[in-house]
């Protein structure tokens, strides 16, 4: 029995409004970042000019855009909300990120990987834009029965609108 | 094929007619992985899902054999791998991947990629790589592909911000 109905279907090109970033790109947030990951490349600090001269200035790592919505002051604390949960995953935000749910109950969740395209590096002192849509959902026929695969876009931009990056995740229900 | 821990600034200059098919690029080596590692990405992202810090969750709880390694931290190390490569002059363009298979905490990542064709375009060239990151126990996790642009050594610099080529994928 097929899972992909005409509703389901009608959720392909869905958005979000535009989201933005609490705070801007600021240089102890890539620190602490590049730390992470380990990948400590002057382009992430040096004001002076370093060996990479298109940038003008310190920028972020390339996927740095992908992380940078974080809880801003005066909202509600999920952790703390949930302290006494015993079934609390740690998980905090919407799978579908802000996109309304698509009416799948009780599948399983999978992530089923992502296409990235970079366009250009965002600079300290910029706010992160995005926004998310529902760019293709689609059925495969697995080995256990139907799946539903959902690929999700987000365009982060900058202040100026410049595309930053472009992600697209699948997310696999079944 | 040779490893670095790419902790440094690479330097080099890459050009088109420096790269030639079935060319491996350095393997990137991350770790081994501690809890303090993953402690420390869950607190630079600020994601809190228990099953990267808080083993007696994961075990119990969600019945994993132990902590996992992010796989947001393992795209990571894959667009490092890249952007070293590619150098000053290069671009990342694309990169994809798949999450196959878990890594657990401990573990030390090998990120590697393979050039498997050249694209010569009017303006610059592309490079299509496939790419994987291996654990200390030779299993793939995380096979992928990626396209990066690079400049002709007599040709313009690539545009920035990137623009892609019309027509190519």
């Amino acid at each position: 029995m097929s899972l992909l109905t005409e509703e389901i279907k009608s959720f392909i090109g869905m958005k979000t409004e535009e989201e933005v970033s609490c705070e801007p790109v600021e240089a102890g947030a890539v620190r602490r970042f590049c730390q992470a990951i380990m990948d400590e490349h002057s382009i992430y600090y040096f004001h002076e000019a370093t060996e990479d001269t298109r940038y003008e200035g310190p920028v972020a790592p390339p996927l740095f855009p992908a992380y940078a919505f974080r809880r801003p002051f005066g909202t509600p604390d999920p952790v703390q909300e949930r302290a006494d949960d015993p079934e609390f995953d740690g998980i905090v935000g919407s799978t579908a990120q802000g996109l309304p749910p698509l009416p799948l109950p009780n599948l399983a969740l999978l992530n089923g990987g992502s296409e990235v395209e970079f366009y250009r590096l965002a600079r300290h002192g910029e706010r992160i834009h995005a926004t998310h849509k529902y760019h293709d959902i689609y059925e495969k026929e697995g080995r256990n029965g139907p799946m539903v695969f959902v690929t999700i876009q987000t365009d982060y931009t900058n202040d100026a609108s410049d595309l930053l990056l472009r992600v697209r995740k699948t997310l696999i229900r079944r | 094929m040779t490893a670095t821990n790419g902790s440094t600034t690479p330097a080099h200059a890459l050009y088109f007619e420096d790269v030639k098919e079935e060319q491996d690029l350095n393997v990137l080596m991350k770790g081994p992985l501690t809890t303090a590692h993953l402690m420390r990405w869950s607190s630079a992202m600020e994601n809190w899902h228990k099953i990267h810090y808080d083993r007696t969750f994961t075990v119990e709880h969600d019945k994993l054999p132990d902590l996992l390694i992010n796989g947001s931290l393992k795209q990571q190390f894959i667009v490092q791998l890249l952007k070293d490569w590619a150098g000053p002059l290069g671009w990342v363009w694309k990169v994809r991947y798949q999450f196959r298979s878990m890594n657990l905490v401990g573990e030390k990542l090998s990120v590697w990629a393979t050039v498997k064709t050249i694209r010569r375009l009017e303006d610059y060239g592309l490079v299509d790589l496939e790419l994987g990151v291996i654990n200390n126990h030779g299993k793939e996790s995380t096979p992928g592909s990626a396209t990066v642009a690079l400049p002709y050594r007599d040709g313009n610099p690539l545009p920035y911000p990137f623009i892609p080529p019309a027509g190519a994928d």
